[in-house]
């Protein structure tokens, strides 16, 4: 029987709503520490395999012992629940921009579960010694420790990155793993040395382990169907036969389809527990179109199937599973759309369950139809409803090819995180290894290397004996050498932080980012595993940075006789100074359409992306330069003290490519031209740029013409702007709301949200604006900063 | 050129979203003036208070720019031109500027920009901007010329004059009556209006009253100037009043 034989009329949408309400009610995630602890507990035996196999076999043995359930409310098996903790800073109430230090724990985490009869504290604490003891962690504790004098205030910021990539499961849903065990039993007997052959081994295990996980819940659907009415009998015979065929074997249905992807994806979280942050499906609609034709199912049948993917991806009471990305639409080389049915089944699922995970991104590009700006319109204009972050294909196309990326590779290029482009299934770009703080190296190179917070000196003096004045009429060369210092030992922490990972292979991905070709782990140090690999550079600062250059031109145009006394406003943090400052604030401010900042912002980002790019990785690729601020904006900002422009010490400095907050109030038209000034084509890691705009702008009655005018109105003008000299900006989110409105959402939710789930975005996620923690709820009122996007 | 501010609006002065100059200088005085630092020929200081600090910060009122960075950053700003938008002018008094402005209007307009100008009809060369501009926007203040010239300090004729000559061209254009009490919301004003527009008239023109208002009062401190409109507002009845009577007299009377 097919799946719309054993559910109703209705019945899998409504199960979608209650399954999500149930997976909302749990307040306990322990599954990764069993994950975990099953390392711990068979250590001898991992200990003496190489460490591909060891990290197979511990997955297999972690997907034996892992408890398994089915919801009644369950369509699909499998969960993802077991790889997430209850981490997740910025959703979590608990936190504050004050308790940030910069420094990664990999066994924080371990802090984060609440002791219980089960989870004695015993037994934590001795899985956390365990995991102190790990080849990965005490690497990556070397790391920090080499470095913390200039992560512990953040000139710079780095970490091993689990989770950021796209896997491309397309192969093993049409063709079924059992086929790739045969082709990599294959490879395993012709492998050239032992290496590749424990590799292949290692691979082929894992996949093995995907068929027996899929086993284990055909087993359990079985069971569950003895004390089954006859209704969900039949639904469970159905759940156990799909299991018993997928993945091993190929998908004939969408049913099919989803249900094999769901299993890859659990495995393929379990085998990077806790918090692999940021695993995207890719180009979803790309993906599951072939299916839901093949099955010859409506856009409404698809929809509501989507809506048991969507549910997969919310864990816990806060949806912990965080930044985990669908996208839909774009276009192909020749420039075609390739929005299809699928396209807006997804969509409609997405608008109808409004789930704060996971994220949807829209591809767009000159060709995009119409009808989808029309039904982004509903997203864009509903209240407390989600919305899409946007990506510009015919910009992205071009600076990927300009990065070295195939022609035949770009359509398959997609976005893990928050925004960053990797080509599925062959880019390990190790997104967020490295953060890059120019408002505190501006900062340390006007103070001689001494931090304004703590007083503690951090770095080297670039500017030893000089006058202020001196040293101000030279403040650009002097930071530029700063900047290169930092970035130096920034990217020499990076690759070491890399390299602590590379400890804990992951034979399972690997499989899918390239493994079975090359036979190397992706996580690989020495050899490429990927065909493509770099490692990500967030750079923070970029407006405060330039507007603090154009206040010193004016201060020593102007008043050159202050030049000291600036210096000593810096370290009184304004208090005193308050003339000074609003001379410092009243110089030129990037995002008003005011040439010279705007090219000195320009020249900025040409220059230290640049020298981003020139540093090399591990496997020597380019650091890849990303001016994204993923809320770090503000922990950074609270850890850079005052700056020229006028900013005071410990505020927020500026959002991505974005001007610092209330500092571009000539609306969005000027905010725009002075955005296109920037040279995209460099930010080849991506970047981030938000837009808070007021619902008033837009008078359509509908919301469907309302999407039309937003695509007039900001859209066309930022993404597909003829005037652009370069390459255009390709990645843009937006909130359209107002702080009242938000206000009143906090003062009163039960009016606002009745549901309980009121959906913004922060960054590249989307978030229920009421699971946020105080500081972030109003860094999100306070970046609406509607004077900058007013039409 | 001397320019006050500039900024897109949607709109307001002219269709679409539009690049909007003010321009430093005019050869009036109103009293009721809502860009009072515009008002010098040079430029003005002004004074003021921040509020969030309540500290009084210091601005000039303008800024110079070359033809050439205003052709620029028009051109630069196409794609925000939307739903048939484009540049405005307005002031101040654009006019006052002249010849830069007479060489930025065709440049411009050769590059086939939709241009707007808001202005007070005084000019007396003002039909040689006529064929760079789309849409224009024009005051028509007080039909008595005795009230005008001893209130805006400049007489109405040229006022008249011009718009004649629009008038009977046949060219589209927005007339603005600012209606102040006091000033010209008389019975008497009314009706020299309406026999001004009895004896010329054009089916391509629009009328907009715009009741007095006091947005810019705070910008007459801030230049240290004394604003000395006591009572302006005029009632909803009377604008209607006006509005009323311009219909019946066939004109299409608008609200931007």
């Amino acid at each position: 029987m097919g799946i719309f034989e054993v559910y109703k009329e209705g019945e899998i949408g409504k199960k979608a709503e209650k399954l999500f309400r149930e997976e909302r009610s749990l307040q306990r995630l322990d599954g990764w520490f069993l994950a975990r602890e099953t390392a711990y507990l068979n250590e001898e035996e991992l200990g003496r395999l190489p460490a591909e196999m060891a990290a197979a076999v511990k997955l297999d043995k972690v997907i034996d012992v892992m408890p398994l359930s089915i919801s009644e409310h369950a369509v699909f098996a499998g969960t993802q629940r077991d790889a997430f903790a209850r981490t997740y800073a910025l959703i979590n109430p608990a936190f504050e921009v004050e308790t940030f230090c910069g420094y990664c724990d990999a066994t924080a985490v371990f802090d984060d579960i609440v002791p219980n009869e089960e989870f004695t504290r015993e037994r934590i604490a001795a899985v956390k010694d365990h995991m102190e003891r790990t080849p990965y962690v005490r690497k990556l504790k070397e790391v920090y420790d080499e470095y913390e004098d200039y992560t512990g205030e953040v000139a710079f910021f780095i970490e091993q990155v689990t989770g950021h990539v796209i896997a491309d499961f397309r192969g093993a849903l049409a063709f079924g793993v059992d086929a790739m065990i045969l082709s990599l039993e294959k490879k395993e007997k012709e492998a050239q040395n032992d290496k590749y052959r424990v590799n292949f081994a290692a691979m082929k295990r894992t996949l093995q382990t995907a068929v027996k996980l899929a086993g284990r819940y055909a087993d359990l659907a079985k069971e569950l169907q003895k004390s089954a009415d006859p209704g969900r009998k039949a639904q469970l015979a159905l759940m156990e036969q799909t299991l018993r065929k997928v993945p091993a074997k190929g998908a004939d249905s969408l049913y099919e389809a989803i249900q094999s992807y769901l299993i890859l994806w659990q495995v393929m979280c379990l085998e990077q527990a806790p918090n692999p942050y940021a695993f995207s499906v890719g180009n979803a609609d790309r993906i599951f179109e072939p299916y839901r034709a093949k099955d010859g199912l409506s856009r409404g049948e698809a929809a509501d199937l989507f809506k048991h993917f969507l549910v997969f991806f919310n864990i816990g009471d806060r949806s912990w599973a965080i930044s985990q990305n669908v996208l839909i639409s774009g276009r192909d080389l020749a420039g075609n759309d390739l929005t299809c049915e699928m396209s807006y089944a997804i969509m409609d699922a997405y608008y109808e369950m409004n789930f704060p995970q996971p994220i949807l991104s829209v591809k767009l590009h000159k060709n995009t139809p119409d009808e989808l700006y029309e039904y982004m319109g509903k997203f864009f204009f509903s209240p407390g409803v989600l919305t899409p972050s946007l990506f510009n294909d015919d910009s992205i196309f071009e600076i990927l090819r300009q990065g070295g990326v195939e022609d035949c590779d770009l359509p398959d290029y997609s976005v893990a995180g928050c925004q960053e482009p990797l080509i599925m299934g062959k880019d390990n770009g190790n997104t967020t290894n490295s953060w890059l703080n120019l408002a505190k190296i501006l900062e340390l190179t006007l103070h001689h290397g001494k931090s304004l917070i703590t007083g503690k000196k951090m770095g080297p003096d670039f500017t030893k004996d000089m006058s202020a004045e001196e040293m101000l009429a030279q403040i650009r060369d002097k930071f530029y050498e700063a900047a290169a210092f930092y970035i130096e030992k920034m990217t020499d922490a990076a690759n070491g932080a890399s390299e602590a990972i590379s400890r804990e292979p992951v034979p399972f991905l690997s499989v899918f980012m390239g493994g079975m070709d090359s036979g190397v782990d992706m996580r690989d140090t020495e050899e490429q595993g990927t065909k493509y690999n770099g490692s990500g550079c967030l750079i923070h600062g970029l407006a405060v940075v330039a507007d603090s250059f154009l206040a010193i031109d004016k201060l020593l145009a102007e008043r050159p006789e202050q030049a000291e006394k600036m210096m000593e406003a810096l370290q009184a943090d304004f208090a005193g100074y308050e003339d000074l400052q609003d001379f410092l604030l009243s110089a030129p401010k990037f995002g008003n359409n005011i040439p010279e900042v705007d090219r000195e912002a320009r020249e900025i980002a040409v220059r230290i992306s640049d020298m981003v790019a020139a540093r090399k990785n591990y496997l020597g690729n380019s650091f890849r330069p990303d001016f994204a601020t993923p809320s770090t904006h503000l922990l950074y900002g609270y850890w850079t003290g005052a700056t020229p422009e006028g900013r005071k010490s410990r505020e927020m400095l500026n959002y991505g490519v974005d001007p610092l907050y209330g500092e571009a109030g000539q609306g969005l038209g000027f905010r725009i031209l002075s955005a296109m000034q920037l040279p995209y084509e460099k930010f080849r890691g991506g970047y981030a740029s938000h837009y808070g705009i007021d619902p008033k702008l837009f008078t359509a009655p509908t919301c469907e013409e309302r999407g039309l005018q937003f695509k007039r109105r900001v859209l066309t003008p930022t993404f597909f702007n003829e005037e652009n000299r370069g390459i255009a900006p390709f990645y843009l989110y937006v909130n359209v709301t107002t702080p009242e409105i938000l206000r009143a959402v906090l003062a009163n939710p039960k009016k606002y949200a009745p549901s309980g789930v009121y959906i913004m975005r922060i960054h590249g996620t989307f978030v229920n604006f009421l699971d946020l923690s105080p500081a972030i709820q109003q860094d999100i009122i306070k970046r609406l900063d509607l004077n900058s996007t007013r039409v | 050129m001397k320019i006050i501010q500039k900024g897109f609006n949607y709109s307001q002065d002219g269709p679409g979203n539009r690049l909007v100059y003010h321009m430093q200088g005019c050869n009036m005085h109103c009293p009721w003036c809502a860009n009072p630092e515009g008002i010098s020929l040079e430029g003005v200081r002004m004074y003021v208070e921040d509020r969030d600090s309540g500290r009084v910060k210091e601005k000039f009122s303008c800024k110079e720019y070359s033809v050439e960075e205003l052709v620029e950053e028009v051109l630069r700003s196409r794609a925000m031109f939307f739903e048939g938008g484009g540049v405005t002018f307005t002031g101040g008094e654009p006019t006052v500027q002249f010849q830069e402005l007479k060489a930025l209007l065709e440049r411009l307009h050769l590059e086939k920009i939709h241009i707007a100008m808001e202005n007070n009809g005084t000019n007396p060369r003002l039909t040689e901007l006529l064929p760079c501009i789309d849409y224009l926007i024009m005051d028509f203040k007080h039909p008595s010329e005795e009230i005008h010239k001893k209130i805006t300090g400049v007489s109405n004729k040229t006022v008249a004059d011009n718009l004649e000559k629009i008038l009977e061209s046949g060219r589209q254009i927005a007339v603005r009556i600012p209606l102040i009490h006091g000033f010209n919301d008389t019975e008497e004003a009314l009706q020299g209006f309406l026999a001004f527009f009895e004896a010329h008239s054009s089916e391509r023109m629009t009328l907009e009253i715009l009741p007095y208002h006091e947005y810019g009062k705070e910008k007459w401190e801030q230049c240290r100037m004394a604003y000395r409109v006591e009572d302006g507002y005029v009632s909803e009845e009377t604008v209607k009043r006006f509005e009323e009577a311009f219909r019946r007299a066939g004109i299409s009377v608008i609200h931007t």
